[in-house]
Formats: C-alpha cells, sequence, structure tokens
C-alpha cells in the first residue's frame, strides 16, 4: 500500500491516539510519537504502529502519533484507518493481510 | 455535548462565539475560515478556529477546563484541516498555555511577550533552517522580500548589500497570496542576481512573512496597519533564522507607499538591535525621481504598457512578464 497524502485518523482524547499519516517516498518509516504513558509505554506503542503498517505493506510513510494511552487494539484501528485513508485504498482488509 | 461548526461561523452563532472569546480573554480574528464549538445546554463551553494552516482562537470555559475539552477542539480542527489537504499546521496560543499544546503534540517555533507559535512538526523550522547552505564569509547579512515581481528597486538594495557584505541571504516568501507565483518569483531573483557570486537565493518556505508568522501582511488594509504587530516574525527571524545562520544585520528599503511595510520596518528597528542584529534602512532606488516599486510595475503591466516598465525591471523580469501576458 502506498501513501499518497496525508491523512488523520483518531482523537486526542483520555484512551485514543490520534494518528497523522503522511507519505514519506523512499525514507522509509519515521515515527513521531507523544504520549502521556512513553515512559511506561513509548517502545511498544511504536513497535505496534510499525508493525501494524507492515501488516499493510506499507514501507514509507512520516507518522506522527499522539497518544493518550490508547489500547493496542485501538492503536492498530486508527494506524490503519490513517493508512487507508492516506492511501486512498478502498477495498479494507480489516483482518488480515493487504495484498 | 454538541458539537456545532462553521466554514466560517455567521450571525447569531458567531456573536455568541466572539462574546465566549472576549470573556476568555481573546479577540475574534478577522479571515477565520473555520471554527468548532463544543455546547452544553446550549451554551459554548469550548471553541477552537482555523485560518489558512494556523489554528487559534481555543479556548475553554474556566468551568470546564481539565475536562479534556481542548484536545477535543484540536482534534476537530487537525481533522478538519487533513480533509482540506493541509499537511503542516501552526497554533497560536498564549504563552502561559503551552504546556497544554505541549501535550497535544505541538511544537515550540517562536513566542514573544503575548503569543506563543506552535507547530505540528517536530524540530520543524530548526530542520528548514538547517538545509539553508552556510555563509561563506562575514559579515553576513540579509534581505527578506516579496518580489512581486523582480524590480530594478530589488536588484539596487540587493547589489549594495552584497557589496557591503562577505555573505548576503536573500530570503524571497513563499506564501502564495501574491499576484505571481512564489515559484516564478523566487526564480526571477536567483536569475536576476546569479552575477553576485556572495548572495544565496532561499525561499522562506511557511517561517518568515507566512500566514502562520504575519497573517496581517497579506490583508494590508489600510485601517488595520496601526493595529498589527509584526513581533512574532521578526522573533522568528532572529532566534530561528539569524542565530543559527549567523546574520548579523538586515537591509531593507525604505517604504514610500505600504503603511503595513512601513509599520514593519519601524518595528524591526525596534526588535533586531535587542538579538544583535543591525537593521540597515536604505532609500527606494528611483528612476526620474519615481521610487521604483513592484506595485507600479504591476499597474503599469495590468495597462499593458510594457515599454514605460520595462526601465523598472531587470531584463529576466522584463522577458517573464511578456511571457506571461501571452498566454
Amino acid at each position: 500500500m502506498k501513501i499518497q497524502k496525508t491523512a488523520v485518523a483518531g482523537t486526542m482524547e483520555s484512551s485514543d491516539i490520534m494518528v497523522t499519516i503522511a507519505p514519506n517516498e523512499g525514507n522509509g518509516m519515521e515515527i513521531d510519537l507523544d504520549s502521556t504513558v512513553e515512559k511506561q509505554y513509548g517502545k511498544i506503542i511504536r513497535r505496534t504502529i510499525e508493525e501494524t503498517l507492515k501488516e499493510l505493506k506499507v514501507h514509507d510513510a512520516r507518522v506522527h502519533a499522539v497518544d493518550k494511552g490508547a489500547l493496542d487494539c485501538a492503536i492498530q484501528a486508527r494506524v490503519k484507518t490513517a493508512a487507508y485513508r492516506a492511501s486512498g485504498e478502498q477495498s479494507y482488509q480489516w483482518g488480515g493481510e493487504a495484498k | 455535548m454538541y458539537v456545532e461548526y462553521g466554514s466560517p461561523l455567521n450571525g447569531r452563532r458567531l456573536l455568541e462565539t466572539v462574546a465566549f472569546l472576549n470573556r476568555s480573554g481573546l479577540d475574534c480574528e478577522m479571515g477565520i475560515e473555520f471554527s468548532v464549538n463544543l455546547l452544553e445546554d446550549g451554551k459554548i463551553v469550548a471553541s477552537g478556529s482555523m485560518q489558512d494552516n494556523v489554528l487559534k482562537c481555543i479556548a475553554v470555559s474556566k468551568d470546564c477546563q481539565g475536562e479534556g475539552l481542548a484536545a477535543k477542539i484540536v482534534s476537530e480542527l487537525k481533522l478538519e484541516a487533513a480533509l482540506q489537504g493541509k499537511t503542516h499546521l501552526f497554533l497560536y496560543t498564549k504563552p502561559e498555555n503551552r504546556s497544554l499544546f505541549d501535550a497535544l503534540g505541538f511544537y515550540k517555533v517562536a513566542q514573544t511577550e503575548h503569543i506563543l507559535l506552535m507547530e505540528d512538526l517536530k524540530n520543524g523550522v530548526a530542520q528548514f533552517v538547517s538545509k539553508i547552505p552556510k555563509a561563506k564569509a562575514q559579515p553576513v547579512g540579509a534581505i527578506v522580500m516579496n518580489c512581486n515581481p523582480f524590480t530594478n528597486g530589488h536588484l539596487d538594495l540587493i547589489a549594495n548589500a552584497a557589496a557591503e557584505c562577505g555573505f548576503l541571504y536573500i530570503f524571497v516568501v513563499s506564501e502564495e497570496k501574491s499576484f505571481f507565483s512564489a515559484q516564478d518569483r523566487l526564480r526571477l531573483v536567483k536569475e536576476g542576481t546569479a552575477h553576485l557570486p556572495n548572495v544565496a537565493v532561499q525561499p522562506t518556505g511557511e517561517y518568515l512573512i507566512s500566514s502562520a508568522t504575519f497573517p496581517v501582511y497579506f490583508i494590508k488594509e489600510k485601517d488595520r496597519a496601526a493595529e498589527f504587530n509584526s513581533a512574532l516574525d521578526l522573533t522568528v527571524f532572529a532566534e530561528c533564522f539569524a542565530g543559527p545562520l549567523g546574520i548579523t544585520r538586515r537591509y531593507v528599503g525604505c517604504e514610500p507607499f505600504c503603511p503595513v511595510t512601513r509599520r514593519y520596518n519601524r518595528q524591526m528597528q525596534r526588535l533586531l538591535p535587542e538579538h544583535g542584529i543591525t537593521v540597515i534602512e536604505r532609500p527606494r532606488f528611483s528612476i526620474g525621481g519615481e521610487a521604483v516599486s513592484a506595485s507600479r510595475v504591476r499597474r503599469l503591466f495590468a495597462e499593458g504598457r510594457f515599454e514605460e516598465l520595462r526601465p523598472l525591471v531587470p531584463e529576466v523580469t522584463y522577458w517573464y512578464l511578456m511571457e506571461v501576458s501571452a498566454k
């Protein structure tokens, strides 16, 4: 899946995460994370974002995530939604791997 | 809680929003394009707005603070910005609110006594400036100009400044609010100054004389000229550009016509020396007793008087204007 434009999903309300994904042609994955639980879970959140994008076969992306203590499943859902919006892809594969 | 949107707000809803902002110690600014309000029992409890790519006028009523309403407002604004294809956002707030917006993914650009400018890119301005080539000789001067279009007045100011400086930066305004496109304005200055070896022509990006640092510049209403404050723009120049690039002089042309620019020059004289930058104001280059200005060139261009404008502009601009008029 290719990131074509900037897109956003989620909110910055408590227990949610706001994910902004932008194109990063040829520069791999760059993740900026601001989290209220950075100290405790920063690494895991970054890994979740990265793995979710890999699952969608996204290789180049600039991600800015503002986390307010979202659970793993919420992080995955927000990242997937933002990636689908940013790619313009509409054949959603919510469960498994992307084509 | 009920959410209402306005693109922009109008009528009674606008009046209620203005009153709410005034109670929170904020002015409702001109030119706002999108607003979002949160209401409880029909009363506004939080509000936020967007103008171009700047989030501003964000307020939460005193009794509702600490409930995460600012986060909801900023989320709504970011979502709308993304839908409009805006990729880089700025935010205005009072300096005392910094920690609130730090927690919402905004980073400080610069601040004055009254206003804090933030952006949603980590190290955005520092990275932008780090890509500008370093000066090769001292002293280092700078000119920020719009060049709409590039005239012999601009060239005269540049050539004289370049003769006095070891190295000279020309920052050409990138904001797309002028008659000629940013790309064309930048190209004309580059080509028109190519013979000056110690001059580097750079775009201002979104950081100097932009809708983020200096929104009033693009409104230019004479009666508002007395009200605006360019301290923010000058602070960004001094701290984010002049500091890292070693700039110690800023050159400007005297402004005989535009009250906004004239006031900007006056504030420059007052503020930049505090940062160790000397402001050097030069008389306008004139031909036949009349100052050469871009606005005069635009007027002649609009009236099709090409032979009259020809002595006012470098060759490269003249041929560009002929090309544009042929289209």
